[in-house]
This record gives C-alpha cells, sequence and structure tokens, in this order.
C-alpha cells in the first residue's frame, strides 16, 4: 500500500505546482489606483477612450492568496484519493460470511474484491478462512487454506435469492464445533431476509474477538415489490432500503420480446422507503407488458415479472331489460358495472337488440361476457356464442324473472334450472331468508372468508343431478347451490341462482360480490379466443420455463429448479432454492414468481442488534474519499475572497460603504456564504414571459390595429392610428399611448378596447381559431372596427361585392355578428364629442355599418337611445386610417379623395368620436337624457 | 495632485438674480421680432409696426389674387381704378418660454472656468428674464411658471424657482401652445441625436427655439494627464484613461464634431443655437441670444465666437 494515507489519480498534473513561480511573477503586477476626476460629458469620452493599463505592484499578501488558489487548483486536477482500510486481523480463524443475494448483484465484483483483500489479509498472517455463501443451497463452512478460499470465491455468483442465512450459521456453528473465531468478516447485502432475521446476534454468540460488517452502498438496493393493473394506469410498489434523500427513478415496461413500451416515473419521498410508481399507457398496451424493471438498476429484485393473469380482461355486459337512467340502482348492470370497473375493461353493446349486440361484443374478442338477466337469446345467436365459449370464453350469467321464465333446455346455463324461482320467506311462506355457506375448498371463492349478513330471498333452483355439488362453488346454508359452473371445453358457463341488482339478495350490495367477480374474472383466459387447453384450475405443476438470474436477465438456464405449484397465490410466495423467480410453464401459458412476496418491505440490517462492538467498513474501490471537491470548493472560495478583495482596493465600496464598512464586509462575506451553500429551497415565480408588455398595456390605453402581414397596409395603420393618436392627446383628455400592432392569433386581445382591421383581400385569411379567439374578443365588450378601404372601387356599374368585401363576407361568415345598420341619425357615435353627420375618411360616402339598436329591431319607435352597451362591430369602406395618416413631420402621408382638407378633419373627428363611443359607452348616450332628466327633477 | 474640475452646490436664487440683473443692465430692451403669426397672441401694448391683427390702420396695399374679398376696403379702392386692401398695424406681446437645465452633469465647474455651468445658466436665465421683461413681453418657464407679463418677471421667476427647483430634462411642455419662442439653457451632453428627439416634437408643434449650450473650458479643452479615473456625476459611471492626454486630441474632436451636429441639426429645424464657456463673460451669450431674439441674427456668428 501507499506509505501516504491518500494517492493521487493523476500524479501528472502535479507538475504544474512547478509552474508557480511564474504565476507568482505575473501575479505581482496589478495597476494603481488612478487620480478621480468628475466628467460630465463621460459619453464622449468613452467613445473615444481605449482600454490600456498600467502594471504595478500589488500587495504580497494578495499574491499570496492567489498562490494558493492556483495551488488548490493544481491539486484538485491531481485528484487526491484517501482510501484506507484496517488490516490486522485478530487471531483464530477467520469466518468470511458473503451474502450473494439478490442485492449484492450489482456491486459483486467490488465484494469479491473485498472479499479477497480479506484472504489475502488471512493469509499473511496465516488464519485459516471459513467462507460460506449464504444464498448458497449447500454449505461448506469448513475453516481452510486461502487457496481453498479463493477457488470457492471464483466459483461463487449472486443469486436472485433472498438470503437464508439461518442455514448458513448453522453450518458456521458446525464447521467451528466450539473454536472461538478470530475475525468473522460479514461482507452484507445490508437487508434483512425476514422479519426474524437474527444474524448479527446470531454471529455474536459465536463469540468473536472481531465482528466487522462490511456493507455496500445501500442507496442503491431497490426492490419492485408489487404491480397492479389499474384502470387507466399500471401501479408498481417499490420499497428501498436507505431512505433518507428524496430519489427518482424510470420504470420501463418491455414487452415479451424484450422492448422498452412504456416508461413512468417512480419518485421517494425524503425518508420513506416505500413508494408507488405509476406508468400510463392504454390498455391494450399495458396488456403487453412482459416485465417491469427499474432502468439503470440489474437486479432481480429490481424486476417485476407480469404474466397472462395479470391482464386486464375485457368484459362484456348484456342485460334483458333496457337501462333505466333514472333509477340506477334497479339497474342489474349497475352493481356489476361498479364492481368490475377497478379491475376489467367493460364494453356495453351500443344497440339493445341482441341479435345484432351479440355478434358485434363477440367481434371485440372479449374474455368474459355477463348476461344479467337475459331469458332466451335469438335463436342464431346460440351458436357463435357457444363457439365462443368452446374458444375459451367465459360466461357469467345471474338469474332474474326473465331466466325462470325460461325454458329449461337452454344450453349456456350450466345446470338444469327448474321453471320458476323459489321464494324465502313472504306471508305465504315458512322459510326464512337463507345466508350462505361456507365456500368449498376448490373453485375460485377457495378461501374467502364465510361471508355474514348476506341473505338470499329468492333464487332459481338447479335440478339435482349426481355432479352438481362439484359443479358448484357457492352454495346457501341449506345447501342449494347459488353460484353453479359447468366447463365447455375451454371455456366455462357460470351461473348465479340470484339477479345481480338487490331485490333477490343481498349479495350484489356486499363486498363479496366484487371478489367474486373479480376472481372469476381472473380465471378467464385473457384472449377471447385462444388454444384448447386446460383451464387453470387443472393445471399440472408448472416446470420453470425462464429463470431471472441476480442481474435481472430472463435466462433459459434452468438449473436445478424444480417445477412450480400453480395452486398457491403465487403473489404471496418468496422465491426459494427450488423455485427461483422466472416463468413457470411453457411457451404457451406461463405464470410469473417474483422475487419477492407482494407488499414486502425492505429492512435493514442493524449493527446495534448484534449485541456486541460491532466493526463497520465498507467495500473496497468505493467510499475512497475523494478530495477533489472539497479542494475545488477552497479555489472557489479564495477567488471570491479575491474578488472581494480587489473590489475594495479598487474602491467599489468606498463611496457607498465607508460608514459602515465593518457591517457592509460582514454582509457581503454572509452573502457569498449563503450563495455557497446549496439552494434547498426555490422560490415560487408565477411571472411570465409578455407579463410586462401586459402590464404596459393595461396601464396605458392603447390603439390597436391587426397585422394583416402585408407591410403597406400594416404601415399605413400603424401611421394612421399614430395620428389619431395625436390628435386626440391634442384636442380631447384621452391621451393613448403609440398604437400597437397585434397579431390576432397569438396576442391578448381583451386589453384593447377597439382593434382597427383594414381588410386586404391579398392578405391571408385568418385561420378558424383565430377567428374565433376575434369572437371572443367582441363577445367579451371588445370592438373591431372593419375597414374596406374600397369605397370608390365599389363604385364599378355591376354593384357586385369587391374583393375585399369579399373577404370581409368570408370572415364574417364564421363570426357570430347582430344585426347592422348604418349609424342612425340620433346615434350616440354622431354627438359623442363633435356633432357629425356623416363619418368620412379618405373616401366620403360609405355608410358606416354597427350593430343594429334593440329598439330599432323590435320595430317600436327610434325616439329612445337604448344606450345599452357599445357595438361590438363596425364596418365602413372609407379607408380612415389612410386620412389619419401623418408623418413624422406630421404632414399627411395620403390625399383625401376629394383633395379637400376639411374632409380630412371630418375624418379625425370621425376618429375622435368612435373613440369616445368606444370609452364612454353609454355615458355618453345618457348624457342626451340629462335636459329631460333636469326638467323631471325640478317637477 | 489637486482635481481640475470639481461637482458644486447649487446657487442660492438670490445671489444668482443679483447678478442677473447686473448683465442685464449691461444690455438694451429686447422686443422679440415677430416673424409668425401666432394663434396664441395676446393682445400687448406696443404695437410692432408691422402688419398684422390689431387696430390701428398700418397701410393700404394692393389687392392680390387669392385673397379673401370681404378684405378689400372698397372706398379706397373706388378712388381710382386699383383694388386695395386695408392693413392694420400688429399689437402683440409675444410669450417667451425660458428654462435652464439643472441636471447633475451642470453642477460642475472647473479651475479654468469663473463659475459652474449651473450658475451661469441660471444667470443667463434671469438676465434674459429681465431684459424680455423690460420690453413687456410675457414670460414664462416650464413646469415653473406660467406665463406673466409684468415689470418684475425676474423676480418672480427667481421666487418660483426657489419654490419649484428646475430638475434635470426637458420637463413637460404641452402647455406650450403655438408659436411662441423657448429658450433652452443647458450642457447638452448627450448625443445629437438623443437631443433633437427631444427638440424637434417642440419644433414640429411650431416653436421657434433659441437653444444655448454652456460648456466649461475643462470639457472643451480636457487638460487631463496621467492615469485619470473619469466619473459621470449623472449616471456615476466609471471610467479609467490610461494615460488621458494621449486621448485629449480624439476627445476634441468628438466634442466639437457634437456640437457641429448639434448646432447643424437645430438650425436644420430653424432654430437658433448660441454655444458659450464659463471662463467668458455672460453678456457675451446674453447679447448673442437677445440679437436672435430680436431678429438680428446677421451680426451674430455661429459655433460660440462671438
Amino acid at each position: 500500500m501507499n506509505a501516504l494515507p491518500f494517492a493521487f489519480a493523476n500524479p501528472a498534473v502535479l507538475l504544474a505546482l512547478l509552474s508557480l513561480p511564474v504565476i507568482w511573477w505575473l501575479l505581482r503586477l496589478t495597476p494603481p489606483r488612478p487620480q478621480t476626476e468628475a466628467f460630465p460629458p463621460l459619453k464622449i469620452l468613452a467613445s473615444v477612450l481605449k482600454r490600456e493599463e498600467t502594471p504595478a505592484q500589488s500587495p504580497w499578501w494578495l499574491t499570496l492568496l492567489r498562490m494558493l488558489l492556483a495551488a488548490a487548483v493544481i491539486l484538485a486536477l491531481a485528484d487526491p484519493v484517501v482510501n484506507q482500510r484496517t488490516t490486522t486481523l485478530a487471531t483464530g480463524p477467520m469466518v468470511l460470511l458473503i451474502d450473494n443475494s439478490w442485492a449484492s448483484a450489482a456491486d459483486w465484483q467490488r465484494r469479491l474484491d473485498t472479499a479477497h483483500a480479506l484472504v489475502d489479509d488471512a493469509e499473511a498472517q496465516d488464519v485459516p478462512v471459513s467462507t460460506v455463501f449464504t444464498a448458497d443451497r449447500n454449505h461448506d463452512a469448513t475453516p481452510a487454506n486461502a487457496a481453498t478460499a479463493r477457488e470457492k470465491l471464483a466459483a461463487a455468483g449472486p443469486q436472485p435469492l433472498v438470503p437464508d442465512r439461518r442455514r448458513a450459521l448453522q453450518a458456521i456453528r458446525e464447521s467451528l464445533g466450539g473454536t472461538t473465531p478470530g475475525t468473522i468478516a460479514f461482507i452484507s447485502d445490508g437487508v434483512k431476509s425476514d422479519d426474524t432475521d437474527t444474524v448479527l446476534a446470531d454471529l455474536a454468540t459465536l463469540k468473536p474477538q472481531d465482528l466487522r460488517l462490511i456493507e455496500g452502498d445501500s442507496t442503491k438496493t431497490i426492490a419492485l415489490t408489487a404491480a397492479a393493473n389499474g384502470a387507466d394506469q399500471m401501479t408498481v410498489s417499490a420499497s428501498r432500503l436507505a431512505g433518507t434523500n428524496a430519489a427518482s427513478y424510470t420504470l420501463i415496461a418491455q414487452d415479451g420480446q424484450g422492448r422498452p413500451i412504456a416508461s413512468g416515473a417512480l419518485a421517494f419521498a425524503a425518508g420513506e422507503t416505500a413508494a408507488a410508481g405509476t406508468i400510463a399507457a392504454p390498455f391494450e398496451m399495458r396488456n403487453d407488458f412482459a416485465r417491469i424493471s427499474i432502468e439503470g438498476q440489474a437486479s432481480a429484485g429490481s424486476v417485476h415479472l407480469l404474466d397472462d393473469g395479470f391482464k386486464r380482461r375485457r368484459v362484456a355486459l348484456l342485460t334483458g331489460e333496457a337501462g333505466d337512467d333514472f333509477q340506477p340502482l334497479l339497474s342489474p348492470l349497475y352493481y356489476i358495472n361498479r364492481a368490475l370497473q377497478p379491475y376489467a375493461d367493460l364494453i356495453e353493446p351500443k344497440v339493445p337488440d341482441l341479435a345484432q349486440s351479440i355478434p358485434e361484443i363477440l367481434a371485440g374478442n372479449p374474455s368474459v361476457v355477463i348476461m344479467a338477466d337475459i331469458g332466451r337469446l335469438p335463436a342464431e345467436t346460440y351458436e357463435p356464442m357457444q363457439r365462443w365459449i368452446a374458444n375459451g370464453g367465459t360466461l357469467i350469467r345471474f338469474a332474474g324473472p326473465r331466466l325462470a321464465a325460461a325454458p329449461a333446455d337452454d344450453p349456456l346455463v350450466p345446470v338444469i334450472l327448474r321453471q320458476g324461482e323459489r321464494a324465502f320467506g313472504g306471508a305465504l311462506s315458512w322459510a326464512e331468508p337463507q345466508p350462505l355457506a361456507d365456500f368449498p375448498a376448490f373453485g375460485p371463492f377457495a378461501g374467502m372468508a364465510r361471508p355474514d349478513g348476506i341473505l338470499v330471498k329468492r333464487q332459481v333452483l338447479a335440478e339435482p343431478t349426481p355432479d352438481l355439488a362439484e359443479r358448484t362453488w357457492a352454495s346457501l346454508a341449506d345447501g342449494t347451490p347459488l353460484v353453479t359452473v359447468r366447463n365447455v371445453n375451454g371455456g366455462r358457463i357460470v351461473l348465479f341462482h340470484v339477479s345481480a341488482e338487490a331485490t333477490w339478495s343481498d349479495l350484489p350490495i356486499s363486498g363479496h360480490f366484487v371478489e367474486m367477480l373479480r376472481r372469476i374474472v381472473q380465471l378467464s383466459r385473457s384472449g377471447g379466443a385462444s388454444a384448447e387447453t386446460g383451464a387453470a384450475t387443472t393445471a399440472e405443476a408448472l416446470p420453470p420455463f425462464r429463470l431471472l438470474t441476480a442481474e435481472g436477465v430472463l435466462s433459459t438456464e434452468t438449473g436445478d429448479a424444480k417445477p412450480l405449484d400453480p395452486h398457491r397465490d403465487l403473489s404471496k410466495v418468496a422465491s426459494t432454492f427450488d423455485n427461483p423467480p422466472g416463468l413457470y410453464g411453457s411457451e404457451d401459458g406461463f405464470t410469473a414468481l417474483n422475487l419477492l412476496p407482494a407488499g414486502t418491505t425492505l429492512q435493514r440490517l442493524d449493527p446495534a442488534t448484534a449485541g456486541m462492538a460491532v466493526t463497520l467498513d465498507s467495500l473496497i474501490g468505493e467510499e475512497a474519499w475523494s478530495a477533489k471537491p472539497a479542494l475545488f470548493t477552497l479555489a472557489f472560495l479564495l477567488l471570491v475572497a479575491d474578488s472581494l478583495i480587489v473590489l475594495f482596493m479598487g474602491g467599489a465600496f468606498a463611496r457607498r460603504l465607508r460608514p459602515a464598512a465593518g457591517a457592509a464586509m460582514i454582509l457581503v462575506s454572509a452573502f457569498a456564504a449563503a450563495t455557497l451553500l446549496p439552494m434547498s429551497e426555490a422560490r415560487a415565480d408565477d411571472s411570465k414571459p409578455g407579463d410586462d408588455i401586459i402590464m404596459e398595456r393595461l396601464n396605458n390605453t392603447h390603439l390597436a390595429y391587426v397585422i394583416t402581414g402585408e407591410p403597406d397596409v400594416d404601415r399605413m395603420s400603424e401611421l394612421g392610428l399614430n395620428g389619431l393618436t395625436d390628435y386626440l392627446t391634442y384636442r380631447t383628455t384621452l391621451e393613448p399611448s403609440p398604437p400597437v400592432g397585434v397579431d390576432i392569433s397569438k396576442d391578448e386581445l381583451s386589453l384593447f378596447p377597439i382593434i382597427y382591421w383594414p381588410i386586404s383581400a391579398s392578405a391571408p385569411m385568418p385561420s378558424n381559431s383565430t377567428i374565433s379567439r376575434i369572437d371572443a374578443y367582441m363577445r367579451a365588450g371588445g370592438t373591431v372596427l372593419f375597414d374596406t378601404r374600397d369605397q370608390f372601387s365599389a363604385l364599378d356599374t355591376s354593384g357586385a361585392p369587391t374583393a375585399n368585401g369579399e373577404r370581409l363576407q368570408a370572415i364574417l361568415g364564421n363570426l357570430d355578428i347582430p344585426p347592422l345598420e348604418p349609424v342612425p341619425t340620433d346615434h350616440v357615435l354622431t354627438k359623442s364629442f363633435y356633432l357629425l353627420s356623416n363619418f368620412p375618411g379618405r373616401y366620403s360616402g360609405s355608410p358606416l355599418w354597427i350593430e343594429a339598436r334593440q329598439d330599432a329591431r323590435n320595430g317600436s319607435s327610434a325616439g329612445t337611445q337604448s344606450g345599452d352597451g357599445v357595438s361590438p362591430i363596425m364596418i365602413t369602406g372609407n379607408d380612415f386610417a389612410g386620412a389619419w395618416a401623418i408623418d413624422a413631420n406630421g404632414a399627411a402621408v395620403l390625399p383625401t379623395v376629394p383633395p379637400d382638407e376639411t374632409q380630412r378633419d371630418y375624418a379625425f373627428r370621425t376618429g375622435v368620436n368612435i373613440m369616445m363611443y368606444m370609452l364612454t359607452g353609454n355615458y355618453k348616450a345618457d348624457q342626451v337624457h340629462i335636459p329631460a332628466l333636469l326638467e323631471r327633477l325640478g317637477q | 495632485m489637486a482635481s481640475i474640475g470639481q461637482i458644486v452646490e447649487q446657487t442660492p436664487g438670490r445671489d444668482a438674480l443679483t447678478r442677473a440683473r447686473q448683465r442685464a443692465v449691461l444690455v438694451p430692451d429686447c422686443m422679440v421680432e415677430a416673424k409668425r403669426i401666432a394663434n396664441t397672441v395676446i393682445a400687448g401694448w406696443h404695437g410692432r409696426r408691422k402688419r398684422g391683427i390689431g387696430e390701428n390702420f398700418w397701410q393700404f396695399r394692393p389687392y392680390a389674387d387669392g385673397e379673401s374679398l370681404s378684405r378689400i376696403d372698397w372706398r379706397r379702392s373706388a378712388r381710382d381704378d386699383h383694388t386695395y386692401v386695408r392693413d392694420r398695424e400688429w399689437e402683440a406681446a409675444h410669450t417667451i418660454w425660458l428654462w435652464a437645465d439643472m441636471s447633475p452633469s451642470m453642477m460642475y465647474k472647473s479651475t479654468l472656468a469663473q463659475a459652474s455651468k449651473e450658475s451661469r445658466a441660471l444667470v443667463l436665465m434671469l438676465a434674459l428674464a429681465e431684459i424680455l421683461a423690460r420690453s413687456g413681453e410675457r414670460i414664462g418657464c416650464p413646469g415653473v411658471m406660467d406665463p406673466i407679463s409684468a415689470r418684475n418677471a425676474a423676480e418672480r421667476l427667481a421666487t418660483a424657482l426657489m419654490h419649484t427647483p428646475l430638475s434635470g430634462g426637458l420637463p413637460d411642455t404641452t402647455m406650450i401652445r403655438g408659436a411662441s419662442d423657448i429658450v433652452l439653457i443647458g450642457d447638452f451632453l448627450d448625443s445629437a441625436d438623443e437631443v433633437m428627439a427631444r427638440l424637434s416634437p417642440l419644433a414640429r408643434r411650431g416653436l421657434r427655439g433659441h437653444v444655448v449650450e454652456i460648456a466649461d473650458p475643462a470639457e472643451e479643452a480636457f487638460p487631463y494627464s496621467g492615469r485619470t479615473e473619469f466619473t459621470d456625476p449623472e449616471t456615476g459611471e466609471k471610467l479609467v484613461a490610461g494615460r488621458a492626454e494621449t486621448i485629449r486630441e480624439d476627445y476634441r474632436r468628438a466634442y466639437f464634431a457634437r456640437r457641429e451636429n448639434l448646432g447643424g441639426s437645430l438650425r436644420y429645424l430653424g432654430w437658433n443655437f448660441v454655444s458659450h464657456r464659463t471662463d467668458h463673460l455672460a453678456s457675451e451669450a446674453l447679447v448673442a441670444v437677445h440679437m436672435y431674439l430680436s431678429g438680428m441674427p446677421g451680426r451674430a456668428t455661429h459655433g460660440g465666437q462671438l
């Protein structure tokens, strides 16, 4: 080993230390403090000043600081690694107990290295070594020399199993035969094998002189313990060993060929050792999942194998009566629906006609068809139904008045039924309503507790046959069958002798109903029609098909694995030597056995339970502590200190902070320290980009125009609205901010009282979503001023609409606009600021169309103004913007037609009136009534 | 080495008024030459010896095509074959707006100068007010004092300034309507484009402007040498020149180019531009502005050299 307690990963970098004298010479130079002068025309000076500096000496301690900085960086690059290990062993035989379980697979090589190092130490001190692996089938703990131990180590490998430490300890105890061991080194995976695992205490009973517990990085020990197929996602439970920090992992779901087809997230909260991850995927895709693994984890525990039984079934529901939406609690399908919704995908026929709906749902390949109270099916549907059952379908029927009245020769009933039903209780009956008997030991309901409190008041009765008892899955207390079954080739017909709603019995409203249905559905084949094999209940013991290795890979190597008894609930079975985790069965159908039973939590092996002093150690090559980050941090701190010193010397803080220089220094250093600490919390900040623009537009009134995409039109709109803005500022109290061009497909429109929209036939037609934005804007109280700018081009003789007019029609065609009328003579627009009789722009003559007033629409007299709101739309052809447009010098850009400056002035007045109308709304309209109101008040 | 330039305190209004009076005594009354017809004029108390709006007869002149027929003086026209129009003498007082920049960059006085730029600007402004008030013009100061027509306008302006100290930057001038005159006094150290961006809206509104640029001799001559750190009193920005003497020529070129640029742009607007240095006498600038105001620009030369 190295004489120093640390070694350099890149010792060559240390040669760079030779350059320190050169750096020292360079660092001695820093410019002197300049003469300070106030100088107002600094901007002019800045434009001519070139940077040049006169070097001078800097203080020695600053140089030293910088030298330290450079040295720290060089040392950090050389990457010193501190790695110490105790090498002395106690006298007496050494016991090497090694976990080769699933959790040791990830760092197996390092575990081997550690073991080898220990064997080397033992060889150096001439101590026999007893080597035991906990997950092996046979243990040979005889103390032997180092060479034998090395052979054992070379032969060992991680197993996809939970360690069986009790047997290993037994072997050690036997081989020692009372000899006190010197050192016991336990290279552990850190996981308690079960709740009663007392391995450390047992080791302590051997009275070793030195008990060492050597553990790897336990943060990587994660196991998937269960997976549940939910309604719209798959939920995966996971457990981990060390739960201090929050951690998140990616779950990968792979199909039978090993291709990843979906992924999900698994996140452990800080301090939590259990977590549930979800994989959201469509139902069809989830049925293709064959295994779920954690990305980046290679151990048998981080893989969860799925089999057919896991897939969600497709269940079709049929009922004889039309659904009554108003009384759902009386509908038989309601209870079935509620019971099966979490476990299966339910399909219901689209048409009530059974002759159509049965072929339709059979085409959907359901696993299960549930018929609630259907007496007779249409004749032509029996044949496909029977074929489907023979191909492996499961038909579940519920009794009911219709079935009770049906003839007895129905082939789709498991037993021969007596016609009519049997009623318990009631005025004319001696019999009491019957509870359920215990479930028989066979059948899917085996193991369920006997339901209490379920009373059956009415049922259909089966004709007794010799095999009736073995075809009965559940019966009443008096022995009459409640659930009967008949296997038909690959399929099965199940009959509940009660109805599916709560009138005949309490069963549908009990939790057992859910469980019973779930188990029956689980029994069914996952795919509707498949090969002819026997039902799962009659299957033989399953031979190993594919087994999981400790690294979490499926292999065809079955080794000495034994066939699996399929009658046990595999989710509660832990894997053993005989049945290691993997797939059992054949290619046609297999069952998955996972490493850990469902709901397992990984528990840490606590050294305190040993009852004696335990030396904790870590694996070789891992927790060698690298000084690199610390050195870099030091270098960074020095850099910060250096910067602060330079700033102080340059006088950056002198002016502002001299009175409180000390306090400022503390503040600055505190701030530096705060920035260096890891930022644990992030402040919520809900501001979005563009908020400042919205705030600005909210604070000021802006005129807005639609950016049509044609530069000349847009420029004219901008100049025009500029002109109107100037005019408004000059003439009225309204002082709008500069006009804004809006992209109606993206920008927030609700900030503008009015949007000027010059229609151009050559501009791109706005999309439907854009039109709907405009519609929403108009609904929310905004106004759009459409300007077709074609008053004179419209003067051709034909009277046909112009291109711009057609475009306007196309736009308005998608808008929900009110009826329009030209501005009436007494409309508030004619007097909101100036008194106007017409509304000219560059052209005059085109009427200004606005929303027709309510009273005018109703045909009443036009004497009073409605004064209610503002017209959401205005249409003109007079080219307002053209008249308003002024250039930077205040001169008009375009001449009016005819060239008459009075008309331009009237155009501006029109703009003022429109803006006043926009912003004051019915206030101006109400002003009209003031004389009348005053007159009334006077009375 | 002691600094060449220093930042000074604001000059007290009373002090500036006294000095302004002394300057104003040296300069004759200034009757503002009225070139344009203003909408906002208020009938004044002395004739302008020009035709315009007024009560008194000024002259008959031949009728020119395009003039309103209602202006023809038919009585005079009946005397001979020509048609005459009666002109009247314009009687109006003119409104002069005075404004001085009091931004931090003006609070500067170098060892070469007699007074700080701010003090000189204040003196010029009050002296102008005194001269103009003597001849009955209406004096106003945007943001400080509404236009008044009074003999003691200078005192009232000084009082108003004491209550409402001028700040830097051109104040809101939207209340200035029509064709008034405005006298702007300041150092105008921003780039010519920025200054013009501020001033050209005024010009567009029809204001007639007279810009007096006050400069400190140190700003023009750049008498610095050695390693020097320059500080902008407005922004606090710092700039370090390694050897200040090496950039003197470049700086002077840039400085005068800016002045030429500004003067040219202002003249293009039809405004007048006077440059004044604080080591010269205040009356020099006063006389120059006086000449411009009274419509005798021919005797003034440009570029600050009187």
